[in-house]
């Protein structure tokens, strides 16, 4: 199960369908982004792919009839508009389409009737929807999925389109359980069950052999663990993201002083570039270490290279040389990565903020606590952004406790000149279920959570940056352990439960996966589990923030009312 | 039926065969020809070894199987299982084999059972669809088409050029729409009258305005009629008399039809698919001949890597100079890779445009290709290291196999004495049906040589070859060198491998034919050329 290559897989497919001959690739927005996390320019060029185009933006009328044309676009109406536009005075010799999901039939009959000289080659559904990030990560990249605390149409159109397509590229049909609680999450399961059952003919797979369950998708909920994307992460891939953002494998550096011109913008795959595959989840201390390494095995190839006196010598140069260039590219560009992330580091004093965050998410201590945050946020020395984060972290911690001084931490926030009017909405946000279970408000009578609370308690802390785990984590462990899930995650339908736990599973968040619980799902997987992770988006701070205040915007305030002074922004921002 | 000398390093390697008349099921290890149970690996070779020399393929393919299953070579294990599994088919009529594999064991978790190859996900074809929509619409396109060519065919024939009469000509080969029928223009719905005059379509007769004709002009209509292959030049300077066509001009009435907008389309179309096909503009030529070079080319570049393994294993099949001629070669095919690339990127195309862009994809892509698959090749091998290597090797193979011979002969020797205290089962008999001992490797060779001389017909042996020599084998060997050294001169080393394959079969049966007859040593091959 992996992502990454299951969209290879279909677009070698496309490739080879067209047969010999120069090819061109004609996308669509979204498509454009999935295929360019999956395949680099070259290695397109390589299948000779020669030309790239966008179907919905202005293209000149130049015909070439000597190319084959592959279309390769989501099946929206527009699309199927211009689609049709195009082939009633087709630019190439023949087209090849190839539709990302589920099409009407209606659809495939109007292009059918465009199709006047008979260029159209294939017409095939491939399930290539939704954006491949790590092998056991994909997100469908939908900013913000919420309004008013339910789901946005469109989002949830696209949400439910994603997900089939996930489960078509990899031929299960799964059984559906979401988190119990979570009308969202509620919801979209009912339409990926209303879609299975709709196209019984495309999800007629064998069904496993010996009984054995079958895969499952487990729908969640962001609002059921909005603490995660909140904290400060020290694993490289978590790191680029919450200090640098990546963007579809995309980070953009020109903010950032002193960078080369060609490494303005740089590329993060883990299938073209080894190091950082085998570095994504190495922590920032490791990841120090390694690029030492990775720099003195360079500069003793550079340094090799500079003794070149004789003709063999030259020769030999020649012939290491795209791996030299390639080497070198790599090196510079994870050696600017890192320098950044260590300014970073030292300039927004993330050390000590880390280390109040994960104490705030995973013991309570409130007075002391209390005082380190005030500290903080009053001493000015870390920045408003972090400031905000612990407030939130703070409010939401001790929202009920008898001393909570939310609003004095806002008030001290605000006279800095934060963005205090986020932390109501945030606490709208969290869901009833957080409330009651995220902070180890456990109850007696809940004994094994009682007790690996205790065991844990007992090990101490290994590490302070990474106390913190994530809600997916348990979950995970429930799943693979198989324990009972009936209860907090219902299935979908009237399938009868299975006991076993299953082959594989497809966890999916709405509102957001994050780096850090692809590292759970990661580690799982090394112990030779199956489990794929997705979200809407996958999310870092700034991200998450924004989509909370999209999906509160015009929420009553129900859980804040004593906040109330901070309940609308200051004027002049949104 | 126990097999009593249970080899626990077999492997549970079992041989069952049951002979067609009684259809009774024999375990062991069973001589495929005589059939009788030699119970240890070892003792089954010397026996065939001794028994039936003529069995060359047989020996050499248990020499195989019980050295992979000694060795535990987990490399060998399974294929050569395969062998013996058809082996022991093919040599028993009838009978059954069994190879017991250590099944492994399932996990308890489905979650970690080994992942396996992960395989393309689902598609759905709509294509059936599609074409039953379209294929109608296109057949009455085309009839249509097809009647309005045959008419344009009538309309260009002694066509006179003064108008009253091309206008008579028109109407007499085309039946005209009664102009009175018709009050509004079809297109534009506009009444006719006295400034909007009628015209006709002169192919369908149909009737329109002034301002809905379009004109199909002399040039294109000859085109569509008769359509000759046009030279590259001649498509490009049509195609930029087509830029600034169907626009009314002077000469306009008497150089062109008068058309509607619905048959001219379908004319143009018709001459567009007609011109497409024939289009083969300069770039696709080239990327043809680069295609062409590489699909030549790529099966090379895995056996360079595989004769440098071959060599660094200190095998003897291939030649530093064979992996030094595949080196030339694929570099002079970089060379040409290159000069095709440079001409396509030297082809003039307007700047910004798509075909600007193609002409650098390709120039890059191609420049990737060289750089990676082609120039990355390791570089060779020096001659002292690989003669050392395979020095070493010499002396451990000749080590290894005097070991294993002892320990055989101890182990057989071991299982007497055993047999002798047990004073039970009979000893190995040896009802050895004796055959000719050459017929069966000269009729290998003999066909090995019809099928090499399918590939090389027309080339002249080698004058070792010719060498005239009292033995047929020695024949054989001589002529198989032959085949070696042109395979070798033409490159082909998937054919020298096999052939220095064979060759080693033939010389090994050679040395053994001669230990056995106790022959003359004067006709005693040389060593393989160096």
């Amino acid at each position: 199960m992996n992502v990454i290559r299951a969209i290879q897989l279909y677009v070698d497919k496309m490739i080879a369908d067209a047969g010999p001959g120069m090819k061109m690739l004609m996308m669509d927005r979204e498509t454009i982004s999935v295929v360019s996390m999956a395949f680099a320019q070259s290695e397109m060029l390589q299948k000779d792919v020669f030309l790239f185009e966008r179907l919905d933006s202005a293209r000149s009328n130049e015909r070439l009839k000597y190319l084959k044309c592959i279309v390769f676009i989501r099946p929206t109406r527009d699309n199927v508009l211009r689609l049709q536009r195009e082939l009633r005075s087709p630019k190439y010799g023949s087209y090849y389409i190839y539709f990302s999901n589920i099409i009407p039939r209606t659809d495939i009959k109007s292009l059918a009737e465009s199709d006047e000289s008979e260029s159209v080659q294939d017409v095939k559904e491939v399930y290539a929807d939704y954006l491949p990030v790590n092998p056991n990560l994909f997100s469908l990249h939908i900013p913000t999925c919420l309004q008013a605390l339910s789901w946005n149409p469109e989002a949830l159109e696209r949400a439910t389109q994603g997900l089939v397509s996930v489960l078509l590229s990899f031929k299960f049909r799964p059984a559906i359980r979401y988190r119990s609680g979570s009308t969202a999450a509620q919801t979209l399961a009912k339409k990926v069950h209303e879609t299975i059952n709709k196209e019984t003919a495309l999800f007629s797979f064998r069904p496993p052999e010996d009984g054995a369950a079958p895969p499952l998708l487990l729908i969640l909920d962001r609002r059921d663990d909005p603490i995660t994307p909140l904290l400060n992460q020290w694993t490289y891939q978590a790191m680029v993201h919450e200090l640098l953002t990546i963007s579809k494998q995309r980070v953009d550096l020109s903010g950032v002083s002193g960078v080369p011109k060609d490494l303005k913008e740089v590329v993060l795959s883990t299938e073209q570039d080894e190091f950082y595959a085998n570095n994504l989840y190495a922590n920032f201390g490791e990841i120090a270490t390694t690029i030492k390494v990775l720099m003195d095995e360079f500069q003793k190839k550079a340094h090799d290279q500079r003794k070149i006196e004789s003709i063999a010598d030259m020769k030999n140069f020649v012939e290491t040389y795209p791996q030299f260039r390639k080497m070198s590219g790599t090196v510079t560009k994870h050696l600017v990565l890192i320098s950044e992330l260590s300014v970073q580091v030292g300039r927004q004093q993330l050390f000590e903020v880390s280390e109040l965050e994960q104490e705030i998410a995973c013991r309570a201590d409130h007075s002391t606590q209390l005082q380190r945050v005030k500290r903080l946020v009053s001493e000015g020395k870390i920045s408003l952004d972090n400031a905000l984060r612990l407030v939130l972290l703070y409010a939401m911690r001790y929202e009920r406790h008898a001393n909570c001084d939310t609003s004095g931490l806002l008030k001290l926030l605000q006279d800095r000149g934060g963005r205090a009017h986020i932390a109501p909405r945030m606490l709208e946000y969290i869901s009833t279920v957080a409330r009651q279970e995220l902070f180890n408000t456990v109850k007696i009578t809940d004994a094994v959570k009682l007790t690996r609370n205790l065991i844990k308690e007992l090990k101490g802390v290994e590490n302070v940056y990474a106390q913190h785990e994530c809600v997916l984590k348990g979950t995970l462990e429930e799943i693979v352990k198989g324990r009972p899930l009936d209860a907090q995650y219902p299935i979908m339908g009237n399938e009868v439960p299975f006991r076993r736990p299953p082959a594989e599973v497809i966890v999916f968040i709405v509102g957001g996966a994050t780096y850090e619980e692809a590292l759970a799902v990661h580690r799982y997987n090394q112990e030779g589990y199956r489990i794929v992770l997705g979200g809407t988006t996958i999310h870092n701070s700034e991200s998450f923030i924004e989509e909370v205040l999209a999906a509160t915007a015009g929420v009553p305030f129900k859980h804040s009312r004593s906040l109330q002074q901070f309940h609308q922004p200051p004027a002049g921002t949104a | 039926m126990a097999n009593p000398f249970d080899e626990p390093s077999s492997g549970g390697f079992l041989v069952a065969g049951g002979t067609s008349n009684d259809a009774e099921i024999l375990e062991g290890f069973l001589c495929p020809i005589c059939k009788s149970d030699l119970r240890t690996p070892e003792r089954l070779t010397v026996h065939v070894e001794h028994e039936h020399s003529e069995e060359q393929d047989l020996l050499k393919s248990l020499k195989e199987i019980f050295h992979g299953i000694l060795s535990k070579g987990k490399k060998k294990e399974r294929p050569s299982q395969q062998q013996q599994q058809q082996q022991a088919n093919s040599s028993i009529a009838g009978g059954e084999s069994g190879v017991a594999l250590g099944s492994a064991g399932t996990a308890n978790n489905p979650l970690l059972q080994s992942a396996s190859q992960q395989q393309v996900g689902s598609d759905c074809d709509h294509f059936g669809y599609f074409k039953a929509v379209r294929n109608p619409r296109l057949e009455r396109y085309a009839s249509e088409t097809n009647k309005l060519i045959i008419r344009l065919d009538k309309l260009l024939d002694g066509c006179p050029t003064e108008p009253d009469q091309k206008k008579r000509h028109e109407q007499s080969k085309v039946p005209w729409i009664d102009g009175k029928l018709v009050k509004l223009c079809p297109s534009c719905a506009k009444g006719f009258g006295i400034t909007r005059r009628q015209h006709h379509c002169r192919v369908c007769g149909s009737v329109m305005c002034d301002g809905c004709s379009l004109y199909l002009s002399f040039d294109d209509a000859y085109r569509i009629v008769q359509p000759n292959p046009i030279s590259p030049n001649d498509t490009a300077a049509l195609q930029q008399q087509q830029q600034k066509q169907y626009e009314p001009n002077a000469d306009v009435e008497t150089k062109s039809f008068r058309v509607c907008e619905h048959c001219l389309h379908l004319l143009l179309n018709r001459m567009e698919m007609q011109d497409s096909r024939r289009d083969r503009p300069a770039i696709t030529r080239l990327y043809d001949r680069l295609r062409q070079e590489r699909t030549d080319i790529e099966p090379h570049i895995p056996m360079y890597h595989r004769i440098l393994d071959s060599l660094y294993e200190g095998d003897v099949i291939f030649r530093l100079s064979d992996a030094s001629a595949l080196r030339e070669r694929i570099g002079r095919s970089a060379e040409r890779l290159d000069t095709i690339s440079k001409a396509i990127l030297g082809l003039a195309f307007a700047t910004g445009s798509r075909e600007e862009a193609l002409k650098k994809a390709l120039r890059l892509a191609c420049i990737a290709y060289i750089k990676e698959r082609m120039l990355a090749i390791p570089p060779l091998p020096v001659e002292e290291e690989i003669k050392r290597i395979q020095q070493r090797k010499r002396e451990e193979t000749a080590r290894r196999l005097e070991r294993e011979r002892l320990l055989a002969l101890e182990a057989y020797e071991r299982y007497e004495l055993n047999q002798v205290a047990s004073g039970g089962a009979d000893p190995p008999s040896n009802t050895v049906s004796s055959s000719s001992t050459s017929s069966s490797s000269t009729a290998s060779t003999a066909e090995m040589t019809v099928s090499t001389m399918d590939n090389w017909t027309g080339m002249q042996l080698g004058p070792s070859a010719t060498v005239v020599t009292s033995d047929p084998l020695l024949d054989q060997i001589n002529i198989v060198r032959g085949y070696i050294r042109q395979a070798r001169e033409a490159l082909r080393f998937e054919e020298v491998a096999t052939l220095e394959r064979n060759l080693a079969e033939l010389t090994q049966e050679f040395y053994h034919r001669q230990r056995l007859d106790g022959g003359p040593e004067s006709t005693q091959p040389a060593q393989p050329e160096p």
